[in-house]
């Protein structure tokens, strides 16, 4: 029984069938988004040339960042101080430090020095252009595809990277997409001449996405009964795939200690460190009751959990935070998502959160163009309560601590990273504009397409004028 | 024999009855025997309700050949009467339903002329007099409820064809028709199959073509009936069948399914001089002064919504349903009654319901919230009949009318009363079977010698018995009356033998007399007298409960107004960073004087009128009242008329939905006037409507009535359908053919206009077929002449070229280029034509021609000269626009009084209406945003929006309204969960197909 079972699941998930039930059920709906999306039949030629903008070489000289005004982040502002890192990493933060001496000095008087932001989640890297579906690389087939792994489709030339870094994003977690175990993210540093140099950490987490109890109105969803029994059996695949993957770890374990040979399976391989918790499952839902039901199931599991996305999770504050579970805000601008809620519900999530006393970090939406907008996400946060400081740190210190990352990233603190901008002002405001970026000491290209275009017609402008 | 004839003579006349035949007429030839039953009835005993308003407590109802001759107390029966005991019984005048499919069948409906209009759903010459067939099991269905007559309808595409009014009868339709062509059925229905109209823009624009066509029609036959020397108009059934609406004035019914849609059709009813009266949706008393100011007559389904559709018991799950919605549930039953105190017509109608007893029970449900038995009684009766133009016919039982009547065994409507008979036309119906014997009652039981009683209750069918002995109740088990025999069982040791005693007897009158087996198997004979009849319940007239009805509210929902927001007479803004967007660009310590809705002085130390309202603006900034220069905000049913690839003729302003919540989240961001525009599927779309944010006002007054028409235009991968190509191989599928199919509808507008020249300037038209007039040709000429400013969806460079060539070609200049995302790469050429850009400030990479799409394009044709403004093109972001006019900073250095023009004045100026918004300007409309910082700034948060001097949005009164709202919806799910039958149904959804 239960190696027919096993049997039929992998058929299922694996990319040759598509003759589970499940997936006959979800080839309408995903057909349909696919089509509005325009992903499925347009062009299939990859348009796309690799970006201008070089990377850096690795740091071979100290570099002294003079005179700025510094937010540490992780303790607070020093004004006229010096920021030094040597071979990427900070060595000295203060007003008066003994610089070695082949230093490069870097005068930032009037300037302002602010740890790079963290983007989380995104696609940034796994897509170019939104319609041609040959340059998506976010969606796996199948609805239980938890081996893939973001870092090995980062496309290094990506144009995204430079705009995002323009507005002082330096870092991301890049996260598959599809179905409803997705696979693993990774977090990379948005420079870099490879996927492997840019790679800060090549599995994060495993990213599960909760089916909707919402009954849509959309064509392809099917009707109320049949949205339901849609996402019965989706519950039921995940619970399925649990079972499965620690059955598998059971399998092995006994195979190693001298039992039967048991023949391998990357899915469930993959989730093995998920069932120890050496692993995170960020479980991306947002309405109340997913909240519940995941957490429900995720405690039953005995999982380490990260809840994305999140609109209700203020509702949910209390039990999130009496089992320590942290959120990442998957954005602030987004409308309240039921007819009656306030309008500022999406504006104020992240603050009664903070107010709740919970982990949090706030991200700018799951897509991937527009992830130089993170700050602005956090700046709304703060026009409607947010203290200013928690607004920073919840895209810089907070998601390094969500991510597994705050030894390297996410403060000004000696011996982190020397992943950090230099500002003309509060890197929240979209006014500011952001002077100098260096990604592990490296001084990072901070023009992009945008700025090239933005020159090359400029000059057209002179021209015709 | 003398006698007789002279009391026929008399009744007759009496009656104004004229018979001169001995028996019915008929054309189709006998076959078989005839049959002659008795056609002269006396029903005796009843309760009569002559009329709604006249009822005899014990009458007499005489008819005779199909007709009532007389119905009252002192009424001769005529000797030659087949009698009716109606004891107990109350007679009704029939009555009538008014929207019913009962009898059409679908082949019929489907089948098309041969000279058909071009449109599928546009059918205005079928005719359900023609396509009713008797179908007995429909047509019991709504005999059933009562019904004796019934307006059949056809119910499909927009124009669905004539209705007819039958009389509910068997046979056949010759002797039922009553009425052809009364109602000209009209339905505010978009088609979902992906042909046109499927929007509800689109549907409208069919509506009005259509019925131009018709005119026209007629005028082009009667020119060339006059002289058959020119070019002959096409053979159009349809359009020939619309003659009886457009110039004989055929009424027409409009279906319509929510508030906006019997705004819709009244407005269209009221452009075109038609008589009309209204299926409604049921929400009519969310807008009383509207519906009466229509003046049309509505036909009320009664589908109230039930408890059990709503999902409260969870919290979780109840966070999912709207107010709204929940009102509505409180609300809907009370629809007719507020309707009637109205003084508006009323028909009530059981279409939607499933069973014939659940229209009974929501009438009922409607008395008891409000509506007077007698009003009830006549939006079934007197009501409908007068509707249909068939007062003289149905509708009482006054002598000469059609003998149609529904009797029941208590007051219509009441709980547990049921319709025991319909009669139509003077034939008798059954619908509930009486027993030959009705055994209830008190008995004494003669039975060996010993005296029992035995009570009989229950149904008359259905009898349930009790016997008792010496203070013994025993259960008579297994009680079974058939016809006159009864029959049952009793077990108990008080009949003195252990086990099952079996009796049956016969029914005579009071008397039963029959046999018995005793558990032993010996007979015994047992017999019983009835001592008392059953006592006849009497049974209430349903009468209407005190009803306590919240205040009404607009839109009916969460955030909605019982009123406008007040406008002060006099009004002042003191020491506030004042953003005038004049040549002073922007004034500190400033204030702001306004009066009744306009400003009046913008400056420092102002004095301001005595008794001014005052505004603290000390740390705040005010800047006019942001524009979005490109929205879908407040669209019902389709954003996009993307059937075909030129719709001129479709227009947002018919579609505005007034009760988007999207309006209200955007006064919370500063908004307060937005573009509101067709989508982007067709080269030439439809027509936009630019609106002010007047939150709780009707579509009509949310127009911003002084604005400039404009219209939708795209090029691009949309309109070539590349991200969509399995869908479509309409033409254009190439940017060449855009160009091309542009130019020619030009072209056309442009011969149109010549034709139509030519036709005025003839000295004699009389007998010339006129030029048809073609709506979207017109919307285009508007565009030739510079009426109407052209609003173009674009990306690339080349097509922006282009469109600029074709409307120079054409002499006119293009009002903006929307999106314009390589704008930047032919800023000079956009200068020099004098276009308009309005961008999105940062968006790029979702399409291929999105992917050279630079934030720094607002700055760079702003350098260039070109006016630029930054849109939303989204419900979201359209709340912050503020802040995307802070990234024409950042990107290429705008200057900040510069850039705040890019949301507000050059807004005003690319719509035509900065002469009344768009900067704070003395004379101007007090449009304005109080900010509790700089505006361009992120931290920074909209205190108070105003729009012509009246407070749309405040801060700290929305605090308030999410507690009443909290407070409704709690109040509303209790009463939900504490009304019988709620369960844990399908949840409501409020979320709508998205839509490109």
């Amino acid at each position: 029984m239960v190696s027919l079972l096993r049997t039929s699941m992998g058929t299922d998930r694996s990319a040759k069938t598509a003759t589970g039930t499940w997936r006959k059920r979800t080839a309408v709906p995903l057909l349909f988004l696919l089509l509005i999306s325009g992903l499925a039949f347009g062009p299939l030629v990859h348009e796309t040339a690799a970006s201008k903008q070089k990377p850096a070489g690795p740091q071979e000289q100290p570099i002294a960042l003079v005179g700025g005004t510094v937010h540490t982040v992780s303790d607070g502002v020093i004004e006229g101080a010096t920021v030094l890192f040597e071979s990427g990493v900070i060595t000295g933060i203060g007003t008066d430090l003994a610089l070695p001496e082949n230093t490069r000095v870097i005068d930032v008087t009037g300037k302002h020095v602010y740890p790079g932001l963290i983007a989380a989640p995104t696609t940034i890297g796994l897509t170019e252009i939104g319609s041609v579906w040959a340059t998506q690389d976010h969606i796996e087939t199948g609805n239980v595809t938890p081996s893939v792994r973001a870092v090995t489709a980062v496309n290094p030339d990506s144009e995204y990277f430079p705009v995002a870094r323009a507005n002082g994003v330096l870092t991301a977690l890049t996260v598959p997409s599809g179905g409803l175990i997705s696979g693993l993210s990774g977090l990379v540093a948005m420079d870099g001449w490879t996927t492997e140099e840019m790679t800060l950490v090549a599995t994060v987490g495993l990213h599960v996405r909760w089916p909707s109890y919402r009954v849509r109105d959309i064509p392809g969803l099917g009707g109320p009964e049949e949205q339901i029994k849609a996402r019965k059996a989706a519950l039921a695949r995940l619970r399925d795939a649990f079972r499965e993957a620690r059955a598998y770890m059971i399998a092995k374990e006994a195979e190693s200690g001298g039992g039967p040979f048991h023949p391998s399976d990357l899915g469930w391989e993959s989730m093995i460190p998920v069932l120890k918790k050496e692993l995170p499952v960020f479980i991306h839902a947002s309405e109340e009751k997913q909240i519940h039901a995941a957490l429900d199931w995720a405690l039953a599991e005995d999982l380490s959990v990260v809840l994305v996305g999140g609109a209700d999770a203020w509702r949910v504050a209390d039990r999130l935070t009496q089992n320590g579970i942290p959120v990442i805000v998957g954005a602030v601008h987004y409308l309240p998502a039921r007819r009656w809620e306030a309008y500022d519900a999406p504006f104020t999530n992240a603050l009664k959160l903070h107010e709740a006393g919970l982990d949090f970090c706030i991200g700018q939406g799951s897509g991937a163009s527009n992830v130089r907008n993170l700050p602005f996400h956090a700046a709304t946060a703060a026009a409607y309560g947010l203290p200013k400081e928690e607004a920073l740190k919840s895209v810089t210190l907070y998601p390094a601590r969500i991510l597994g990352v705050e030894d390297r990233l996410g403060s000004l603190e000696t011996g982190k990273d020397a992943t950090l901008i230099v500002t003309s002002g509060d890197p929240l405001e979209i006014m500011t504009q952001v002077e100098r970026a260096f990604i592990q000491g490296r001084p990072v290209d901070i023009t992009s397409k945008h700025t090239d275009l933005y020159d090359k017609y400029r000059t057209r402008l002179e021209q015709v004028k | 024999m003398f006698k007789t004839c002279r009391y026929l003579v008399l009744a007759a006349l009496l009656a104004g009855i004229i018979n001169l035949a001995a028996e019915a007429q008929q054309t189709a030839p006998q076959a078989g025997l005839r049959e002659n039953p008795s056609r002269v009835h006396a029903l005796e005993n009843a309760r009569i309700y002559v009329r709604p308003d006249l009822v005899i407590d014990k009458g007499i109802v005489v008819i005779r050949d199909g007709l009532i001759v007389e119905a009252g107390t002192a009424v001769e029966i005529p000797p030659d009467a087949q009698r009716w005991d109606y004891s107990g019984q109350t007679i009704y005048p029939g009555l009538i339903e008014m929207f019913t499919q009962a009898g059409l069948t679908e082949e019929e409906a489907a089948r098309t002329s041969g000279s058909s209009h071009w449109n599928p759903a546009v059918r205005p010459d079928r005719s359900a007099a023609d396509a009713y067939r008797v179908r007995e099991a429909e047509i019991e269905r709504l005999r059933s409820s009562g019904f004796a007559a019934a307006m059949v309808v056809a119910d499909l595409g927009v124009f669905a064809g004539s209705s007819a009014v039958v009389n509910l009868g068997s046979g056949s339709p010759n002797e039922n028709v009553l009425k052809r062509d009364v109602f000209q059925h009209l339905r505010m229905k978009r088609n979902r199959d992906r042909t046109y109209p499927a929007s509800m823009m689109g549907v409208v624009a069919l509506m009005r073509q259509t019925i131009l066509d018709a005119q026209w029609y007629r005028d082009a036959h009667a020119a060339y009936a006059a002289n058959p020397r020119q070019d002959r108009p096409e053979d159009n059934d349809a359009l020939a069948a619309l003659d009886r609406v457009a110039a004989r004035g055929q009424a027409v019914l409009m279906s319509v399914d929510d508030d906006h849609a019997f705004l819709r059709a009244a407005r269209l009813a009221d452009e075109f001089g038609l008589r009309f009266l209204v299926r409604g949706s049921g929400h009519e008393y969310r807008m009383l002064d509207a519906v009466r100011e229509a003046g049309a007559p509505v036909i009320l389904p009664l589908d109230f919504p039930r408890s059990d559709n709503f999902s409260v018991s969870t919290p979780e799950d109840a966070l999912d349903v709207t107010l709204e919605s929940l009102r509505h549930w409180e609300l809907a039953p009370g629809n007719p009654g507020m309707l009637h105190r109205a003084g508006i017509p009323i028909a009530l109608s059981s279409t939607r319901l499933d069973k014939g007893a659940e229209f009974h029970e929501r009438v009922r449900e409607a008395i008891e919230h409000g509506l007077a038995y007698e009003a009830a009684l006549a939006a079934l009766t007197t009501t409908p009949a007068s509707m249909l133009g068939l007062g003289s016919r149905l509708g009482t039982l006054d002598p000469g009318k059609l003998a149609n009547m529904t009797i029941t065994d208590g007051p219509l409507f009441a709980e547990n009363v049921n319709v025991q008979d319909v009669w139509v036309a003077g034939n008798r119906h059954v619908i509930t079977p009486r027993p030959v014997t009705d055994p209830r009652g008190a008995w004494v039981v003669v039975l060996q010698g010993d005296s029992l009683s035995l009570s009989i209750e229950g149904a008359p069918g259905a009898p349930k018995g009790t016997l008792d002995k010496d203070g013994n109740s025993m259960n008579a088990v297994r009680m079974a009356l058939e016809d006159a025999r009864i029959a049952f069982s009793v077990e108990d040791e008080a009949l003195g033998e252990d086990g099952v005693w079996r009796f049956s007897g016969s029914i005579q009158g009071d008397r039963i007399t029959g046999r018995g087996i005793r558990p032993g198997g010996e007979s015994v004979v047992w017999s019983a007298e009835r001592t008392a009849p059953r006592e006849a319940e009497t049974k209430d007239i349903p009468a209407p409960a005190e009803v306590a009805e919240p205040p009404a509210l607009y839109p009916p929902g969460a955030f909605g107004r019982e009123s406008a927001p007040a406008q002060p007479e006099h009004l002042v803004v003191r020491n506030a960073t004042v953003w005038t967007l004049d040549e002073r660009g922007k004034l500190e310590h400033a204030d702001v004087i306004i009066r009744e809705g306009k400003i009046v002085e913008v400056g420092t130390g102002l004095v301001a009128p005595a008794g001014a309202e005052e505004i603290d603006g000390t740390g705040k900034h005010v800047t006019p009242g942001i524009i979005d220069a490109h929205s879908h905000t407040a669209i019902l049913e389709g954003i996009n008329e993307g059937t075909q690839a030129v719709t001129a003729e479709v227009g947002i302003g018919d579609v505005i939905d007034s009760y988007d919540i999207a309006m209200y989240r955007e006064l919370a961001g500063g908004l307060t006037a937005a573009n509101v525009l067709h989508g982007s599927a067709n080269p030439i779309g439809g027509k936009n409507q630019i609106i002010k944010l007047r939150w709780g006002a009707g579509p009509e007054e949310l127009k911003f009535t002084q604005a400039k028409s404009g219209i939708k235009f795209a090029l691009g991968e949309n309109v070539k359908r590349s991200n969509w190509r399995i869908l479509s191989d309409r033409y254009p599928q190439s940017r060449m053919g855009v160009e091309q199919i542009i130019r020619d509808r030009f072209r056309a507008a442009s011969e149109y206009q010549q034709a139509w020249d030519r036709y005025e300037a003839l000295a004699d038209k009389s007998d010339v077929v006129p030029p048809r007039r073609d709506l979207e040709l017109e919307t285009l000429q508007e565009v030739l002449t510079g009426e109407r400013l052209v609003h173009c969806h674009s990306y690339r460079q080349d097509e922006i070229l282009m469109l600029l060539r074709v409307a120079d070609d054409f002499g006119f200049t293009i009002g903006t280029f929307q999106h314009v995302l390589e704008g930047y790469k032919v800023a000079p050429e956009l200068a020099a034509h004098g276009a308009g850009a309005s961008a999105f400030s940062d968006w790029w990479a979702f399409k291929v021609e999105a992917y050279d799409a630079i934030p720094h394009n607002g700055a760079l044709m702003h350098d260039a000269g070109v006016l630029v403004t930054f849109n939303s093109d989204s419900n979201e972001l359209a709340r912050r626009l503020n802040t995307e006019a802070a990234k024409a900073v950042k990107y290429g250095g705008v200057d900040e009084v510069e850039a705040l023009k890019f949301v507000t004045l050059n807004a005003a100026v690319q719509l035509a209406v900065d002469p009344w918004v768009g900067s704070l300007e003395p004379g101007k409309d007090a449009d304005f945003v109080i900010w509790n910082g700089h505006p361009l700034s992120t931290y920074t948060k909209c205190e108070q929006t105003w729009i012509d001097g009246r407070k749309y949005f405040d801060i700290d009164e929305d605090r308030q309204m999410r507690i009443e709202v909290e407070k409704e919806r709690t109040r509303l799910i209790q009463k939900l969960l504490r009304s019988p039958e709620v369960d844990d149904g399908s949840p409501e959804t409020e979320d709508r197909a998205p839509e490109a």
